[in-house]
């Protein structure tokens, strides 16, 4: 009896142990690099040389912004969601927030576009997400709604002949009393690119600065003054311009 | 079985006879040191800036308490010339200098009288800080100058200008603090005989290096956390604040109020700082050549300093990079209507165009009475924090 197990045993170990393993997809990786730009030249910054749609003249000091839930659209229509790291956080005064090294391993072959949330969603949006900087100091003040800033762009604006400062603050808004409205962007762009084995391909996220004042919207800076964080009807504006600021290169 | 026992038996014997024969001292296993864990406060930072090669340990935090407080750190040991780190970073004030000492403009000086560049700044929670220490954030991790020749330091190891450490070499060696030499601190903490017993506790052997005792320092110094004020109470949902400190809260949060927390902090970054750096809008003429710009080399941080924390700042008598102020008064004063235009004001200062907050006093007052509440006396007056030379050990 003991024999006669210990043949079959053996038979089914050759039988599966011959069987060709399930090929696994080939796989590569992707590095998304943050660029900031306006009207495509690089941002040059603290430099007063930009003029938005209403003709305010201004420079940029610094940008701090959050992506998130980042999908890469493949040519099929089917979506792959970075998983490995949901939100990332970029500033212009780290270069290390500038690229981001996505270690998923990505299905080879051609994508079409990338899709993210500029900001973060509301179930993101927590109190003591972050309790490490630099995102920690992105954090909005609980008595307007707290959570975190989804955006801060720092700089300066003329008026007259003096400068003006400027803080283009989104985050959570209030539309009246105690009611909340999170303001974030959905991103979707048109971008083709592919995805080879065991490789990492690139992508150029260009941020440009200008289209934060263009267009539905034009934000005029005389209109909103330097600081928007209790203004919603500011934020909205911004917010609503901000799903044409990005390209992919 | 048996066959295996008493084999290992012989060889533990062997051992023991070859280790007994060797010289004394050379082959005994020291007793490593203890190491030890920072409890972390809820919602502070729970990523700590501790080099890799002084971890903290029981033992090297006992030995760089005692030389925090010990004035022959000055290499000298007539009485009018001890100095530590403790004469200018007193617990009493958050750690940083107060009018009750002889500093009473806020910039102290060193044993031969001469004033230090900038005001004495406040140790407390600087192992949470990863953003450059000093007012101009030259002392950091990305900083790989070595030693200062001017004054008689090497350009070697281990003298460093990027961490806690490297600043317990410096205040040794600089004219505007203790003016010594490294050779003269060594030699006088080696003679006094309790220290070589806390060298080895701490570090192996009982050998006094100034390697030894800057790490000892920096040790003890990121030990100095301070995260139970009320108003961390009030976060934890431990207490509540008054009426008039919520108020005060308020205003501080936002940006048509007194608009602080950009710099300062909150709830969210309970550190009461970014430990970045800013203009204020106090000065329009630049003639510090220490300031941001002398680290960054941009123009635009010209005037620029760290912004500090918050955290017992009533316990202050000296506020911004050279002490001007000398009271949260002052300070509220300053912000509320004496900014000053330069084009080197950083963007968060919004207020500038109105040349401060403009609050009305009783406002004004709410916002102190927040500021208040960032006082944590159980750290002020924790005795395993004070000096060891005169309180419990």
């Amino acid at each position: 009896m003991v024999q006669k197990v210990s043949i079959l045993l053996c038979f089914l170990f050759f039988i599966f142990g011959c069987e060709e393993k399930e090929k696994q997809p080939d796989t590569g990786t992707l590095s998304i690099n943050f660029k900031h730009t306006v009207d495509n030249d690089l941002l040059k910054f603290d430099t007063l040389l930009y003029v938005n749609k209403a003709g305010n003249h201004y420079l940029v000091d610094n940008i701090q912004y959050f992506i998130s839930h980042v999908e890469l659209v493949r040519a099929d229509g089917a979506k792959i969601n970075i998983q490995s790291s949901p939100i990332h956080y970029v500033d212009t005064d780290i270069p290390a927030t500038q690229q981001w090294n996505i270690t998923d391993a990505l299905p080879e072959g051609n994508y079409t576009g990338i899709n993210f949330i500029f900001g973060l969603l509301p179930a993101d949006n927590q109190d003591y997400k972050f309790v490490n900087p630099p995102e920690s100091m992105m954090f909005w003040p609980s008595n307007l709604g707290g959570g975190y800033h989804a955006m801060k762009l720092n700089g300066k604006w003329q008026r007259n002949d003096s400068l003006i400062n400027l803080n283009i603050h989104i985050g959570r808004g209030k539309t009246g009393g105690d009611v909340f409205v999170d303001n974030y962007c959905t991103i979707k762009i048109a971008h083709s690119f592919n995805i080879h084995a065991d490789s990492q391909a690139s992508l150029i996220l260009d941020m440009n600065v200008n289209k934060w004042f263009e267009s539905p919207n034009t934000y005029d800076f005389n209109a909103y003054g330097s600081g928007i964080m209790e203004n919603q009807e500011a934020m909205r504006k911004i917010c609503e311009n901000g799903v044409y600021v990005f390209s992919c290169k | 079985m048996k066959y295996f026992q008493y084999r290992y038996i012989i060889l533990g014997a062997i051992l023991l006879l070859v280790g007994a024969c060797q010289p004394e001292g050379e082959y005994i296993l020291e007793k490593p040191a203890t190491p030890y864990n920072i409890s972390i406060p809820k919602y502070f930072p729970t990523q700590l800036n501790i080099p890799a090669d002084n971890p903290l340990t029981e033992e090297g935090i006992k030995l760089g308490r005692y030389l925090f407080y010990d004035g022959n750190l000055s290499g000298r040991t007539s009485p009018d010339s001890l100095m530590s780190c403790a004469t200018c970073h007193r617990q009493e004030h958050g750690f940083s200098v107060g009018a009750t000492s002889r500093f009473n403009d806020g910039r102290p000086f060193g044993l031969t009288g001469r004033k230090t560049i900038h005001s004495v700044m406040p140790l407390v929670n600087l192992v949470f800080n990863s953003q450059g220490y000093t007012w101009n954030g030259a002392i950091n991790n990305n900083n790989n100058q070595l030693g200062n020749p001017d004054l008689g330091v090497p350009e070697s190891q281990p003298y460093t200008h990027q961490n806690i450490e490297s600043i317990v070499w410096m205040t040794i060696v600089d004219p505007a603090e203790i003016d010594g030499s490294i050779e003269r601190t060594v030699h006088a903490i080696a003679q006094k005989p309790m220290y070589p017993p806390l060298f080895k506790a701490a570090f192996g052997t009982e050998e006094v290096t100034i390697d030894r005792i800057c790490k000892a320092i920096a040790q003890f110094v990121r030990t100095l956390v301070s995260g139970n004020s009320k108003f961390d109470r009030y976060i934890r949902g431990e207490e509540n604040l008054s009426p008039d400190e919520l108020e005060g809260y308020n205003l501080f949060m936002t940006e048509q109020g007194a608009d602080c927390f950009h710099c300062h902090g909150g709830a969210g970054n309970p550190l009461f700082t970014t430990h970045l750096f800013y203009n204020n809008a106090k000065d329009n003429v630049f003639t510090d050549a220490f300031d941001r710009s002398f680290v960054t080399g941009k123009p635009s941080d010209k005037g620029a300093y760290k912004a500090p924390t918050l955290r017992n700042a009533s316990f202050r008598t000296a506020f911004m990079h050279d002490g001007r102020y000398k009271s949260i008064d002052e300070v509220l004063e300053f912000y509320n209507e004496n900014l000053v235009y330069s084009p080197y004001v950083d963007p968060l200062m919004h207020h500038l165009s109105t040349q401060g907050i403009q609050l009305p006093q009783t406002k004004l007052l709410k916002l102190k009475a927040f500021l208040y509440t960032l006082n944590d006396t159980a750290f002020i007056q924790n005795p395993a924090l004070g000096n060891p030379f005169t309180q419990p050990k």
